[in-house]
């Protein structure tokens, strides 16, 4: 495999995603939390797409309710440690994600160890109050990330995710968008959702995902979340051309089954008989990373 | 229990992604020969996904004769591992239909018809008269629903078993899968194929809702990875004689075949 970003020495990987302390790893709320034995640890298996709590108005079934009990029962099932949760899409409570956020910490407090809150706004509708909301979102909540669809991030957003040293999840409307806010923002870690936006159904997508893997090819920050392949061929295309350290397995639940979603990825690399280590950086190691970039620990 | 994929793709022709551009979705485009699947790619994807049979037809194609000709002939060969169905285009072909399907039929073995555009009389009276299912995929838009477009069929042609493929949607698309279900439990003769759909919660519902017998499974391979296709069944976690309905038992019965 040849690309411009190999992955890091297993040493140097593990102290990563370790995030360097001991303390840091405990506050994850990890199984593996013990920095002295890390060399024999598992890395997590951790869900970086994860839709979670009530959205206000009933329209569809995939920005309405994200149940933490379903989730937790696919993510056993599916043998996910963790996964990383975000408000629904649908943004009509007052026109603020500030209370679904707050459902979000909520319900990390209610699992520890199970699940790490990424923040969602809405940069039009919350124009001039999102470093407000974000820091304390952040710093005081503990929540980990930001994660938004379209429409582009607003300068505000972007100045606030890339002071806070929080990666940010997004679904762009077309992967040159992405590419953009990467371009502008080097210092944010930008994960591409779906690996290229889907445009309603996977079929029609295959172009954006050709596009997102050339992207993470190039820009060393941007990274692909791995959920909704249908061509999965096109998994094992971004391993073999992003590389495993470019590659972030998320799911899209609930919408999508995680279960799926996990055994479309580990099927992927098995067929590429890609090394165990380089799996547990796709499965959560790479995402591990970037969340421990900030330095920050988590409440839970 | 014998595990049998009602559909997986072989021979060549235009098709709808086009694999000398990284498999880009890309309509047909008549003339251009832009897929291929030979018999060993197909016997290989069952081979890694525990398949025993597979149902087998041509992609999207300009002309239907030489096409089901190959499947024919490739059924012949391994008549233990694939099942051949044929395919006509109802409006390219208008005319003709009746003797080459009953020809592709009685006298070369292929088990049932795939057509591509909506049904026409011709069409459906030559299936109906030959006793075998009619395979349909109606192309609008995402989000649509294509399933309301089988009322009339199902109404005028009680007698023939349709069959949806992807459950109406290539990907998870909620509509196209809530559709699905709903006409499958309106439409005594409406079944649907579970390939490319990987929307595990739609099909729990499909299985819970709708009489079990209407969900037959399918890969879509070897163009899909049709282990995917498998663990999804898997993950249905269906009673046993469920399971083995829906991988082989529902689609052998319709094609009237034995276990």
């Amino acid at each position: 495999m040849s690309h411009p970003f190999a992955p890091p020495a297993r040493r140097e990987f593990l102290r990563q995603v370790a995030g360097l302390t001991t303390a840091g790893a405990a506050a994850l709320g990890c199984t593996w939390s013990a920095a002295a034995t890390l060399e024999n640890s598992p890395v997590p298996v951790i869900d970086c797409h994860v839709h979670v709590g009530t959205a206000n108005q009933m329209i569809v079934p995939w920005n309405t309710i994200g149940d933490p009990e379903e989730i937790l029962r696919n993510m056993r099932k599916g043998s996910i440690d963790r996964s990383v949760i975000f408000p629904m899409t649908n943004p009509n409570w007052y026109g603020s994600f500030e209370l679904a956020n707050r459902e979000i910490v909520e319900i990390c407090r209610r699992y520890p160890g199970k699940f790490i809150g990424f923040a969602k706004h809405d940069s039009v509708a919350e124009k001039g109050r999102i470093r407000d909301l974000l820091l304390r979102e952040i710093v005081e909540f503990g929540l980990r990330g930001y994660k938004s669809h379209s429409p582009q991030p607003t300068l505000e957003v972007m100045e606030t995710v890339a002071e806070l040293k929080i990666p940010y999840l997004y679904h762009p409307r077309q992967v040159s968008d992405l590419v953009a806010v990467a371009r502008d923002f080097p210092t944010v870690d930008m994960i591409m959702a779906h690996a290229g936006p889907y445009n309603r159904i996977a079929s029609k997508s295959v172009e954006s995902r050709l596009e997102a893997i050339e992207a993470a090819k190039t820009h060393a920050n941007i990274y692909l979340e791995t959920s909704r392949a249908t061509e999965t061929s096109l998994l094992e295309k971004a391993l073999q051309e992003a590389g495993p350290a470019k590659l972030c397995f998320g799911s899209d639940a609930p919408d999508c089954d995680a279960r799926l979603e996990a055994f479309k990825i580990r099927n992927a690399m098995a067929s590429l008989n890609i090394p165990k280590e380089q799996q547990a950086m796709v499965l959560g190691g790479n995402l591990l990373r970037l969340v421990n970039k900030s330095g920050r620990q988590v409440v839970e | 229990m014998s595990v049998v994929d009602c559909h997986m793709l072989l021979g060549s022709g235009t098709g709808w992604w086009d694999l000398t551009h990284g498999g880009s979705w890309r309509p047909p485009i008549h003339g251009q020969t832009r897929v291929k699947f030979e018999v060993s790619q197909v016997l290989e994807a069952c081979s890694r996904a525990g398949i025993d049979r597979a149902c087998v037809v041509s992609p999207v194609n300009d002309s239907y004769e030489a096409a089901n000709r190959l499947i024919a002939e490739a059924c012949e060969k391994h008549p233990d591992k694939l099942i051949g169905i044929a395919a006509h285009s109802p409006y390219r072909e208008e005319g003709r239909i009746a003797k080459l399907l009953t020809t592709e039929v009685r006298s070369m073995g292929l088990k049932a018809v795939r057509s591509e555009g909506h049904p026409s009389r011709e069409l459906l009276d030559t299936a109906g008269e030959l006793g075998i299912p009619l395979i349909y995929a109606p192309v609008l838009e995402p989000m649509q629903g294509p399933a309301r477009m089988f009322y009339m069929l199902s109404e005028y042609y009680p007698d023939i078993p349709f069959i949806l493929p992807h459950m109406n949607g290539y990907c998870p698309d909620y509509i196209a899968a809530m559709e699905t279900i709903h006409h499958a439990k309106l439409l005594p003769n409406l079944y649907f194929d579970t390939s490319a759909t990987m929307y595990v919660k739609y099909l729990e519902r499909a299985t819970r809702t709708v009489p079990i017998e209407k969900t037959l499974f399918g890969s879509c391979g070897p163009h899909l990875d049709a282990r995917v296709a498998i663990e999804t069944i898997r993950l249905l976690e269906l009673p046993p004689e469920q399971e083995a309905k829906v991988k082989g038992g529902n689609i052998l019965s319709l094609l009237k075949m034995a276990g």
